[in-house]
């Protein structure tokens, strides 16, 4: 008994009329590494924003070390010993790196009502120095590192007192390999120091490999905790999901021929300090994956292709000759686009779902410039159940979805405009394995139906189980092709990626 | 401080959400304001032992609401994609003076020119913010000065008088005619045609707007200029009205607009939540109030400070929480 370090008891959490986390009790070993996976909405992350006082309990209890855990805020948990690092962006712009990190903890810097700043920045700097981040300084400023660096100055501040447990939600998909690597080195220093990780993540391979026991939530129900080393993907899968799932979701054909037609042709395209003289023809119904570092400008050169970029350099061209240089170009000459930047970029958080879905074919939708608002009904409608987003109905906000029911939102507008290409860049970027199989699904249809698709992704195991033909990039050049076969190894895309 | 991460923000809204769905659905932020309008009729109605619903005064709120309506109708716009726009008093101004000096040659030709008048303002505001990203309740404040300036100084003599004949066109019939003709037109364009929707995506996530294909800086320039070209019409019902214009022509009528739409149930922050009625309830609610309080006989300064207590009160019960970015 005396190696348990934190007890849940009966949690139920609701929002609305969601119930989010229903009755879940479990146990947390002293140096253990624990995976929580589920399907999007299965309430890993309510539960863990509960356990870090960011949201309150309805019911049930946490107790930690023999104590019940009573706090409010995210800054008490951290005083109880309890930490997180989250899923989205949370560090703070307009801050220095060391100011994000001793964010709540100022005081320690304090003497008499003023801040040493300096010393601040020291310290900083030293346990940057001590976790490896060379690169990262204390007194810049966080907004001129990427979105990596920003996640490693967070992993910094959420480990760096030691805390009793560290929770750690859906990080890795963030995170380059090297980043990786430095994530399952504090993991496993916590484990031999007998502090306790919480592993939330949508990588299955990953969490079996890292973690010593695995809990597996559904519908905000605790179904089983299990070991990690007796269990394989498949079973995982058939946990969460509660049926069998198709052992792979990736398309199965090899060697069918792609069509020789241009569709699109990029010709030394550069955005200056991103990517530089890029080059390529994509063809009809073929799926080109674009793959690399996160930081190797194959992101800016999705938004470039669409148009998006500032300051862009040279040629997007149509087979026919017609020039891309701004989104309407796009849009009206039928390329859609997805980002990575799905909350931003993609969908109007606070706004409906029919609006989003209908805002960019409004142009279509219209009759001679007056809309009828039953045919946006209709045609939102029409194009939401086509690809079964789970919802209340198209005016629920889109703010209330799921990040895999807000991507199908971004599917679905763009189905309704009937694109020829369409850009996605990480288009299962944090989503759960039933909606990442629908998406495949549906870019192997598209393909089908003659769509042209470019693949933008980090995960090397996506581009090889769906492209046609990979482009790796490395430091803003396109360093290689490689061509759709069964006998490709990850390494083969390593070597041409660092 | 540390709950400011952006998981707390998302699962806030998460929270809010439901909750405010549930509310959508029983409309309750939809009848607010018309729920606000009645309770304010009554308790004025009897308050003043209704005098406030005699004939007599509904004359009076009415020929002070065709101005603040017509005006805050291009506001409501600029609103609804989360700008603000202090401009519109300065333009009131210039633009009644402009008119009134022309009203000595031909009346159309002087309503063009203060529509036109109004309309280049509206462009500069437009311009700067979109050109040089400065936020628009910054370059509409410095225009509101620069103009207020300007009114000032072709006033320094004497009031501008138009010329007499223009007190013959302010007759009710004409001044309703024009108003409901502005407000049906911009009815019309909001709600059924892309205009509504379009604006409204720039008021709830401009850069996701843009990737939908919006042209959102054309898009703010010519709203910024509508407005503009609103108000510069709005000042020919005021030269009607007034026959001269001072320097103090037009003073407040940014912030009485800022306060009608708010009333009227017009989220701060503009985007979905906007609706039509949120500019004829509100002004409306705006004109009883102003006229309820002075047939109270209330001193000004009482007047005001009461005036203040709602407008804080109402922005409190109906801000829209979830889509105020943190600013502290």
């Amino acid at each position: 008994m005396d190696d348990i370090i934190l007890r849940a008891e009966n949690i139920c959490k609701s929002f609305g009329i969601t119930k989010a986390v229903k009755n879940v009790s479990m146990s947390f070993r002293r140096g253990e590494i624990r995976g929580l996976i589920g399907e999007n909405g299965s309430g890993k992350s309510t539960f863990c924003s509960m356990l870090c006082g960011i949201h309150t309990v309805d019911s049930g209890r946490f107790i930690l070390d023999g104590e019940e855990l009573k706090i409010n805020s995210l800054v008490e948990a951290n005083r109880k010993g309890i930490s997180i690092i989250v899923q989205e962006m949370g560090t703070l712009p307009g801050l220095t790196v060391a100011e994000n990190i001793f964010l709540g903890n100022e005081d320690r810097f304090i003497k008499c009502g003023i801040k040493n700043t300096a010393a601040m920045n020291q310290e900083a700097d030293r346990l940057l120095e001590k976790y490896g981040f060379r690169h990262i300084r204390g007194n810049s400023m966080i907004d001129n590192y990427t979105f990596e660096d920003r996640k490693l100055v967070e992993i910094v501040r959420a480990t760096y007192f030691d805390p009793k447990i560290l929770v750690i939600d859906e990080t890795t998909t963030a995170l380059s390999q090297n980043g990786r690597e430095e994530l399952y080195k504090i993991m496993k220093r916590f484990r031999e120091e007998g502090r306790t990780v919480i592993f939330i993540s949508h990588d299955l391979s990953e969490v079996i490999e890292y973690t010593d026991t695995i809990s597996v939530l559904r519908d905000g129900e605790l179904i089983d905790t299990v070991d990690s080393d007796k269990v394989n993907e498949d079973d995982l899968k058939r946990l969460m999901v509660g049926r069998e799932l198709k052992g792979r979701y990736y398309r199965t054909d090899y060697g069918e021929p792609v069509s020789d037609d241009v569709v699109l042709s990029v010709e030394g395209l550069t955005v200056p300090g991103e990517f530089e003289d890029v080059s390529f023809k994509l063809h009809k119904g073929e799926i080109l994956g674009i793959g690399g570092l996160s930081d190797c400008g194959m992101h800016e050169l999705g938004k470039a292709i669409f148009g998006a970029s500032e300051n862009r350099r040279d040629t997007v061209a149509l087979a026919d000759g017609t020039r891309i240089n701004s989104i309407c170009d796009a849009i009206k000459h039928n390329i859609a686009y997805t980002s990575k930047d799905r909350d931003n970029e993609s969908v109007i958080l606070n706004e409906t779902i029919r609006n989003n879905i209908c805002l960019p074919s409004l142009d279509k939708l219209a009759e001679r410039g007056i809309l009828r608002h039953k045919k946006l009904d209709r045609f939102a409608g029409k194009y939401a159940d086509m690809i079964h987003v789970k919802m209340t109905g198209i005016n629920q906000f889109v703010s209330s979805l799921s990040g895999g029911n807000k991507q199908k939102v971004v599917l679905a507008r763009w189905l309704g405009r009937d694109f020829d290409i369409i850009v996605l860049d990480s288009p299962t970027r944090g989503i759960d394995v039933k909606v990442k199989a629908d998406i495949y699904t549906l870019m192997y249809e598209l393909k089908k139906k003659g769509k042209s698709i470019i693949l933008i992704s980090e995960e090397i195991q996506e581009l090889m189980g769906m492209s046609d033909r990979i482009l790796i990039m490395k430091d803003g050049i396109i360093n290689g092709e490689i061509l759709r076969s069964p006998d490709l190894s990850e390494e083969d895309f390593i070597a041409k990626m660092v | 401080m540390l709950s400011q991460t952006s998981l707390e923000h998302n699962e806030q809204k998460n929270e809010k959400g439901s909750v405010r769905n549930l509310l959508d659905r029983i409309h309750i932020n939809a009848v607010l304001p018309m729920v606000g309008f009645i309770v304010i009729l009554l308790v004025f109605a009897f308050l003043t032992d209704m005098r406030i619903v005699q004939p007599k005064s509904i004359n009076l709120i009415l020929s002070q609401v065709y101005v603040l309506m017509i005006a805050a109708s291009g506001v409501f716009m600029v609103m609804t994609m989360g700008g603000l726009d202090f401009s519109q008093g300065s333009i009131l101004g210039l633009s009644s003076i402009v008119i009134s000096y022309l009203s000595f040659y031909n009346i159309i030709l002087a309503i063009i020119a203060g529509i036109a008048v109004g309309a280049i303002i509206g462009a500069i505001n437009g311009f700067f913010h979109v050109k040089f990203r400065i936020p628009s309740f910054i370059v509409t404040i410095c225009t509101m000065f620069l103009f207020r300036g300007l009114n000032a100084y072709l006033t320094t003599n004497s009031p501008v008088a138009a010329h007499v004949s223009v007190t013959s066109y302010n007759v009710t019939w004409l001044k309703m005619l024009l108003t409901i003709l502005v407000l049906l037109i911009i009815y019309l364009l909001f709600n059924y045609t892309r205009l509504g929707m379009v604006l409204k995506a720039i008021g709830a996530g401009e850069t996701a707007a843009k990737y939908s294909g919006v042209r959102t800086d054309l898009t703010k320039f010519l709203v910024f200029t509508a407005a503009g070209a609103i108000t510069g019409f709005a000042a020919f019902l005021n030269v009607i009205k007034v026959g001269s214009i001072t320097a103090t022509a037009g003073n407040q009528l940014e912030t009485q607009i800022l306060i009608s739409l708010v009333l009227g149930g017009m989220p701060i922050t503009g985007g979905s939540k906007v609706r039509f009625y949120n500019i004829i309830v509100g002004s409306l609610i705006f004109c009883i109030l102003n006229n309820g309080l002075v047939m109270l006989a209330l001193d000004t300064a009482m007047q005001q400070l009461i005036k203040g207590i709602i407008f804080v009160l109402v922005v409190a019960l109906t801000i829209d929480r979830e889509s105020i970015q943190v600013v502290k």
